[in-house]
């Protein structure tokens, strides 16, 4: 396409249609408008408004969780790219592919604090995998194809791409859809055979193999090889929050989430195995705990992960591998051929009792002790089919859904991780019902979260984007109140929400669906309602104020001194 | 803790020190010591930083350096296996002429040059190892240092 003058808007736009970009979730502003001209002229690609950009960074991460593809996301300079940062640094930490698009004032006033001038590119350095500012149209080409590469590949991770004003309007002749990448920027794919050859050996002779699934077996797409190794090794999976979908929750290796609001005997597996072998998860505190010397005591661990940085970071490792994690798993699994795994060892039945006794505890919906929040979400198990899409906002809410909640498949339990960001669910359900548009969409929310993004009802609704909303409505920022009722005496400081918005009419104010849920038995006829109705749905669920999710690792403790555990069935 | 001498290979764009920074920033890392000059590739700089740090920060930090997109290499220089130089410049007071031919013998057996001399100071210049400059330095405090000034070390591997 040599030859043809181009405004550095439309090469933008060019190449964003060479990368496949089917939808960009964005607002725009006066140093976007060159932008937007030229995004109007590209008939593929969808621009969904938002309400705040905010919502625009978790709409796109939320479409690259459940496609798997890079999430697109826009801003306009000074606030509108100041917006982002709380969805972008989300994002990152959770290496979700996104990029994200922003206007800045023209090369010639930068530096000059402009109206609506914000040093973007400074600001997001340390929130970003990597982020540009772009000063020549020329240089575009090969920034944006570079932007999509780094975002989905390795490790992957948000690219922000500034774009003065200037920028996007001067024209210039250049090459489109250039192949070539950065000398510094070699993601570590391939594992080394030695040491899969003897992560095999380790796993082979382990008496009490366990595999700790994080959210890298997810993002490299690895869960059938996962679940083929687990099963030819006899060995138990527990998972981190991330990693919530790696494995059927349903399988009887299956133990659940581990850590801090994890299941008891997700945590006990930690403590037993004598193999452990972690797969694209970094240890982070709210899954180890805090005494490490509970975590994995026996086990010789084994730690593949694509990203070398992660490897040792937070826990001394016995072999690590650096490596994509299908890869990986993969060459485990023909180490593994020869060998033949005992079936009925006493490790495979401790195991498979592990799991039965905590499947029993969820299916038994009313068993004695349990809160309202509780009884929700183990209904929701039997109201939802498996390829529902859950995303959650974070708090008690979030741990309910993460505790109780049997994900059948990968890419289908959408969770603010690592930065822990109230009001990301319902703008990245927005995202998930986009990229998955059959499929039914559920933000299991808080009530103090979904008020930090629930003007993006507007979005949906104008949109069609009939994503249904489940608050857990305690009329408290219930997790901080929890803390406060167990480790601070009781001194409910600043949690109590008061007189929150009659949550009804906040739905039906923007033309949403709107059902009270007085009483759990209301549940499955409200879904129903909800799901019938076609539309944006807002169903404000009635819990007990005083709910707490339990059990937990208390502040300070490790993985065997779990609080509240008198509910759980003993093996 | 240790002194640690870190040589970085990376893209000659805007913005890469305070990226490479950030990373020593975030882990609450003081960078004593910082050069920066082009280098025998066009379009690609070198950076030789030194710091303070145990043997597993070095190895956080190092792993995290080669994370960045414009690094292109990053190597821990082992003391013993390079040739390490820092260039130091410095206004030594002369009150009197016993002083001031005191200070240019001194000056010439450390190999140091004199850049320029007026009444009552000189300005010595000298390139060698850190450790002998903190000596000649030690020596010069004797006269009365007005001003010191030192690039930072610069550091190359040996085959
Ligand atoms: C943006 C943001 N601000 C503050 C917090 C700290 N925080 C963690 S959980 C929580 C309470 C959440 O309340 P709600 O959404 O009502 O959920 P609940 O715990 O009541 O289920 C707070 C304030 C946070 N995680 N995110
Ligand atoms: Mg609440």
């Amino acid at each position: 396409m040599a030859g043809k003058k181009l405004s550095g808007a439309e090469i933008v736009v060019e190449e964003l249609k060479k990368e496949g970009v089917e939808v960009a979730f964005g607002i725009p502003g006066g140093a976007l408008l060159d932008f937007y001209e030229a995004l109007q002229q590209a008939e593929e690609i969808r621009h969904i408004l938002m309400r705040h950009e905010q919502c625009a960074a978790h709409a796109a991460d939320g479409y690259a969780r459940v496609s798997g593809r890079t999430g697109v996301c826009i801003a306009t300079s000074g606030p509108g790219a100041t917006n982002l940062i709380t969805g972008l640094t989300n994002a990152n930490m959770d290496s979700s592919p996104v990029v994200a698009l922003t206007g800045q004032v023209p090369t010639s006033a930068i530096g000059s604090n402009a109206f609506q001038e914000a040093s973007t590119f400074t600001i997001t350095m340390p929130i970003t995998k990597h982020n540009f500012l772009v000063t020549r149209a020329e240089d575009l080409p090969r920034v944006i194809h570079n932007a999509f590469y780094i975002a989905n590949t390795g490790r992957k991770g948000v690219v922000l791409v500034d774009l003065p004003k200037d920028v996007q309007a001067s024209k210039v002749e250049v090459e489109l859809h250039p192949e070539e990448t950065f000398p510094g920027y070699k993601p570590n794919i391939n594992p080394n055979k030695v040491q899969t050859k003897k992560a095999a050996e380790v796993l082979a002779n382990a008496e009490r193999p366990l595999i700790l699934a994080g959210g890298g077996v997810i993002s490299a797409d690895a869960t059938e090889e996962l679940r083929t190794l687990a099963e030819t090794l006899g060995a138990g999976v527990v998972t981190t929050l991330m990693g919530k979908g790696a494995i059927p929750e349903s399988h009887p290796l299956c133990l659940g989430m581990a850590g801090m609001h994890g299941r008891i005997y997700a945590n006990r597996a930690l403590n037993e195995c004598d193999a452990l072998l972690a797969l694209g998860t970094r240890f982070s505190d709210r899954l180890t705990g805090w005494q490490l010397d509970q975590f994995a005591p026996d086990a010789t661990l084994i730690q593949v992960d694509v990203d070398a940085a992660e490897i040792n970071k937070n826990i001394p490792v016995d072999i690590p591998i650096v490596g994509d994690v299908k890869l990986a798993l993969s060459d485990i699994l023909k180490w593994l051929k020869k060998e033949s795994i005992r079936e009925g060892s006493v490790w495979l039945q401790r195991v498979k009792e592990m799991h039965s006794a905590c499947e029993e505890c969820i299916k038994d919906i009313r068993r004695p002790g349990s809160s309202v929040s509780d009884i929700l979400i183990k209904e929701l198990n039997n109201l939802l089919d498996d390829d529902t899409i859950i995303t959650t906002e974070v708090g008690q809410c979030q741990m309910f859904a993460a505790h109780y909640y049997m994900t059948k498949k990968p890419r289908t339990f959408i969770s603010s991780g690592g930065l822990g960001t109230m009001g990301f669910g319902f703008p990245a359900a927005i995202g998930a019902k986009v990229a998955a548009p059959d499929k039914q969409v559920v933000d299991i929310a808080g009530d103090g979260s979904f008020l930090m993004t629930c003007h993006d009802l507007a979005t949906c609704v104008e949109n069609d984007i009939p994503v249904v909303v489940c608050i857990f409505d305690n009329r408290y920022l219930g997790m901080v109140r929890q803390w406060q009722e167990l480790f601070f005496d009781k001194r409910y400081l600043h949690t109590n929400l008061g007189i929150t918005p009659d949550f009804i009419k906040l739905g039906e104010a923007f033309g949403c669906y709107a059902e009270r849920v007085e009483k759990p038995e209301d549940l499955k006829s409200a879904l129903k309602n909800a799901f019938e109705s076609g539309k944006p749905a807002v169903l404000d669920m009635i819990v007990g104020k005083e709910d707490k999710v339990l059990p937990m690792i208390p502040p300070g403790g490790g993985i065997t001194g779990m609080i509240g555990t008198e509910r759980c069935r003993r093996v | 803790m240790q002194t640690r001498v870190i040589s970085l290979l990376v893209e000659d764009n805007p913005g890469v020190l305070t990226r490479m920074s950030g990373m020593f920033t975030m882990r609450g890392i003081n960078i004593s010591s910082l050069t920066v000059s082009p280098c025998e590739k066009p379009g690609l700089s070198r950076m030789t930083v030194t710091i303070e740090a145990s043997e597993s920060e070095l190895e956080k930090v190092r792993k995290q350096l080669s994370n960045l997109i414009e690094v292109i290499k990053v190597v821990d220089l082992k003391e013993h296996d390079a040739i390490i130089r820092d260039l130091c410049l410095m206004k030594v007071h002369t009150k009197n002429v016993e002083a001031r031919t005191e200070v240019m013998q001194l000056a010439e057996s450390y190999g140091a040059k004199i850049a320029d001399a007026s009444f009552n100071s000189i300005i010595l210049e000298l390139t060698d190892e850190p450790e002998r400059i903190e000596r000649f330095i030690e020596l010069m405090k004797h006269f009365g240092i007005k001003q010191l000034f030192r690039t930072g070390i610069t550091a190359i591997a040996r085959d």
